[in-house]
């Protein structure tokens, strides 16, 4: 706009110097021709005129020759005949130049003189008789005519010797003055010549200097358009004009084309820019936007901040066949010409990678979250309790991990990997439960899920079981971060006095428990932890969980030796879900049947003669044979036929089969199938026994009978 | 700007309606607002409230809200442009979804603001309006 401004300025400012200056040269031409036509004239004034002044005298001395041939009577014919030529040249001479148009003073003053001196003359030229009396031979006297005739050239030749001198002085002043008016002219002409010469100069350098400036100019504007170029080459936003129609200029960013992934879009509407891209209501939405922006109702700042397209999803096709997701950022900005808008500019980014970095963050923001949860709940565990879990816990992974690197090529084969893999992660995740590890429970219950999608599966192949090698993986760094984190808390509350005496408290009480393993000397035997706590806030929470009420008695687990310790862990964190999930009966259910709403689960440990003696009973509803009977029967452990043979103690044998369970729906606590024949083999690991009795309605008890410790110390040393 | 704004002490004064359902951000509204040749006309906690009292006082400014009983925000600013060509409406809604804005200022709406806003806010988006 300022810059064709300029270029028109400069066009007329080029073209006024040339006219002028051509203006000036015509006319110093024109002035130059007539003033050398004027010279011409001047020198031929000048030639006549110094041709003119020997007349006088040539005519005085040709009346003389007439009188002196007069008065000795000599032929005087010649004579006249001369003289009457000389006065005819001379005054046609004079004339002419009087007709050449000279008005000099002299000029008139020898005009004036030949008018007195012409009458006199022309009496004596005008005679053509005899001037003498017989004939026109000497010795004759003069006749009438003759006498005249003398007389005549008498007074021709007395005014002659009077005017004859004025009047060549005034010839010759004349021609002084048309030699002086020619070489005047000449000075002018020069002059004339000199600044026509000056002017062309002028003129040739003006034209030089506005050529030069020009291609200066249009060299400049050359570069800004490589520069525009180059810009719009290598600027990472995509940017185009829009016109009052909505349409793409002809001018864009080359970011443009590989966002939008098409070459051409000169004339394109904003519209079909974006159609197949985006959904109906968001193009509609859009094209309202850009209308508005045209009118000048809404300043820009508003119209900015109701820009709808500020992180525009769009799907398009990602150049090998499928799609892609990409986010694109509008951003719109009027144009203003003298006459309002004159374009609408549109500068679009692609902010996918920004997008996806603040979903990103926002994850790790959430992780962040759940991970100071997670802490917040692990200061209310003990922390002898934590890293025993997480102890065994990275155990039990670490099996899996054997599990699932064990060759297997059999249909067979890959099952049993299967259902190895599942208890190992059922018995995982119950511990996680207990102490509240929500975080880990949560993962090991998803490994869990890709276990039994697996199970589901009519074929299995080595590559079914990748997956959860990478979930393994996820869960174990996550398990080094809880051990982390419990570090660093068991760091923060040694810090604290309270905290630490508390601590200190712990472990000596776990010290004193523990007399067979706790000796000073060997502190590589972890003391004996206090069960007690986990277990009251594990049932709890699964009564919350599964909306009952739970009371949990318990007795004489200070007592349990170090040796069985985690069997009995275990087993108690298994017994007390299922009591809870299976057992125990909602609040309303126990009414019903003139219960209290309160379920009672009781757990004894004790010493008996040759061992120990386990016992954890509850007073829910029990299990009734049939019950287990189909149920087995649908989980395809028996068949029909083996079921009808079977008496109510094989079929309460039953719970104790790998993948049996009663329970409908999968969570957390049961319902996989897992978990009473985990409890049963770590019983019979330890050369125990394990029972069941029970009574539909009223309750069930199991009762697991273990060898003394000193016995399975040594065999397990 | 219009025909019934006063000369006021050399002012110009403009008459100012609130609508919105919320007895408390309609007067969180009038409490907020900081300029003296604003003179409140009238509520209204809906669209056809908000209509009839139009119709009666004549205001310059309107606030308005968009999610409201009887009629929503958006059609009652039609009808109150179609009314009034000259008259200058201030959206204020918790509704932050874009559409939503250039639907408002398509159907004639001058200004945008979301629900929370602060006091210097609001009177940035009013004076913006009156200017």
């Amino acid at each position: 706009m300022t810059f064709s401004g300029t270029e028109r300025r400069r066009q007329l400012v080029t073209a006024g110097i040339g006219t002028a200056l051509t203006l000036v040269m015509g006319a110093v031409l024109i002035m130059g021709f007539r003033l050398a036509t004027h010279m011409r004239a001047s020198i031929n004034a000048l030639q006549t005129a110094s041709a003119l002044q020997a007349y006088p005298e040539e005519i005085s001395r040709q009346i003389n020759s007439l009188r002196d041939r007069l008065e000795v009577r000599a032929y005087s014919g010649q004579a006249l005949a001369d003289l009457q030529g000389t006065v005819t040249r001379f005054d046609q001479d004079l004339k002419q130049l009087s007709a050449s148009g000279e008005r000099s003073p002299q000029l008139g003053r020898a005009l004036l003189l030949w008018h007195q001196y012409g009458p006199v003359i022309e009496s004596v030229v005008i005679f053509n008789g005899q001037p003498y009396v017989d004939s026109d031979t000497a010795g004759s006297s003069l006749s009438r005519e003759g006498r005249e005739h003398y007389a005549a050239v008498k007074r021709a030749q007395l005014f002659a010797s009077d005017n004859a001198k004025a009047l060549q002085e005034q010839l010759a002043a004349l021609a002084t003055t048309l030699q002086r008016n020619s070489s005047d002219a000449a000075a002018h002409l020069r002059t004339l010549l000199l600044a026509g010469v000056l002017a062309a100069l002028v003129l040739a350098a003006a034209a030089a200097y506005f050529q030069l400036t020009r291609s200066r100019h249009e060299r400049a504007a050359r570069d800004a358009q490589e520069q525009t170029r180059d810009i719009l080459k290598t600027v990472r936003e995509g940017f185009f004009l829009l016109d009052a129609n909505y349409r793409i200029g002809s001018v864009w960013s080359e970011a443009l084309t590989r966002m939008f992934s098409r070459e051409d879009f000169a004339g394109l509407t904003f519209e079909e820019l974006l159609k197949d891209l985006v959904p109906s209501a968001t193009l509609a939405t859009a094209t309202k936007y850009i209308k508005l922006l045209w009118g000048e109702r809404a300043h820009e700042n508003l119209m900015k901040s109701i820009n709808p397209l500020g992180q525009l999803e769009v799907t398009m096709d990602n150049g090998h066949g499928g799609k892609e997701t990409r986010y694109l950022q509008f951003d719109f900005h009027r144009v203003m010409g003298t006459e309002g808008i004159k374009h609408v500019l549109c500068a679009v980014g692609d902010i996918t990678s920004s997008v996806l970095l603040a979903r990103e963050l926002q994850e790790s923001q959430e992780n962040a979250n759940a991970q100071l949860d997670m802490m917040l709940g692990m200061m209310h565990i003990d922390p002898l309790q934590l890293v025993s879990f997480l102890d065994t816990a990275e155990t039990g992974l670490k099996l899996v991990n054997t599990i699932l690197k064990d060759p297997a090529r059999t249909d067979q084969e890959f099952r049993k990997k299967l259902a190895g893999l599942f208890r190992e992660l059922h018995s995982i995740k119950g511990e996680a439960s207990v102490l509240n590890l929500t975080s880990i429970a949560s993962r090991v219950h998803a490994l869990e899920d890709m276990v039994g999608e697996c199970k589901k599966k009519k074929e299995l192949s080595g590559n079914d079981f990748l997956p959860m090698v990478l979930k393994l993986d996820d869960l174990l760094a996550h398990l080094r971060s809880v051990r982390e984190m419990a570090a660093r808390l068991t760091a923060l509350k040694d810090t604290i006095p309270g905290a630490a005496a508390a601590a200190a408290a712990v472990e000596q009480r776990s010290h004193k428990s523990a007399p067979p393993a706790g000796a000073p000397e060997r502190p590589a035997v972890r003391p004996v932890e206090d069960l007690s706590p986990a277990l009251q806030s594990m049932a709890a929470r699964l009564a919350q969980d599964h909306a009952k009420c739970i009371k949990l008695t318990l007795s004489g687990l200070g007592d349990v030796p170090a040796p069985y310790a985690a069997t009995i862990k275990d087993c108690l964190i298994q017994m007390l879900r299922n009591a809870a999930v299976h057992g125990i009966e909602a609040p309303e259910v126990r009414r019903a049947q003139s219960k209290d709403d309160t379920g009672v689960v009781q757990v004894l440990f004790h010493k008996v003669t040759d061992g120990y003696e386990l016992v954890f009973e509850d007073d829910g509803a029990g299990m009734a044979p049939e019950t287990l009977k189909a149920a087995a029967i649908k989980k395809r452990i028996i068949t029909p036929e083996e079921a009808a043979g079977m008496d109510t103690r094989a079929a309460m044998a039953l719970i104790f089969r790998p993948g049996f369970s009663t329970q409908q729906d999968v969570s957390m606590d049961a319902g996989r199938g897992v978990g009473m024949d985990v409890v049963a083999r770590s019983v019979y690991a330890l050369g125990g026994k394990i029972g069941v009795s029970t009574h539909p309605g009223k309750f069930t008890r199991f009762k697991i009978v273990l060898p003394s410790a000193e016995a399975v110390s040594t065999a397990v040393a | 700007m219009s025909s019934s704004a006063r000369a006021m002490n050399g002012k110009r004064s403009f008459k100012l309606m609130i609508v919105d359902d919320s007895n408390i951000m309609r007067r969180r509204i009038e409490r907020s607002q900081q300029f003296e040749e604003l003179e409140l006309v009238g509520s209204a906690a809906n669209g056809v409230d908000a209509l009839e009292l139009f119709k009666k006082t004549d205001p310059d400014v309107v606030t308005m809200d968009l999610t409201m009983p009887r009629m929503d925000g958006i059609e009652c600013i039609g009808r109150l442009v179609a009314l009034k060509p000259a008259v200058r409406i201030l959206v204020i809604s918790a509704l932050a979804d874009k559409a939503t804005a250039v639907e408002a200022m398509e159907k004639g709406a001058n200004g945008f603001l979301n629900k929370p806003f602060t006091d210097r806010q609001l009177n940035e988006a009013i004076a913006e309006l009156m200017r």
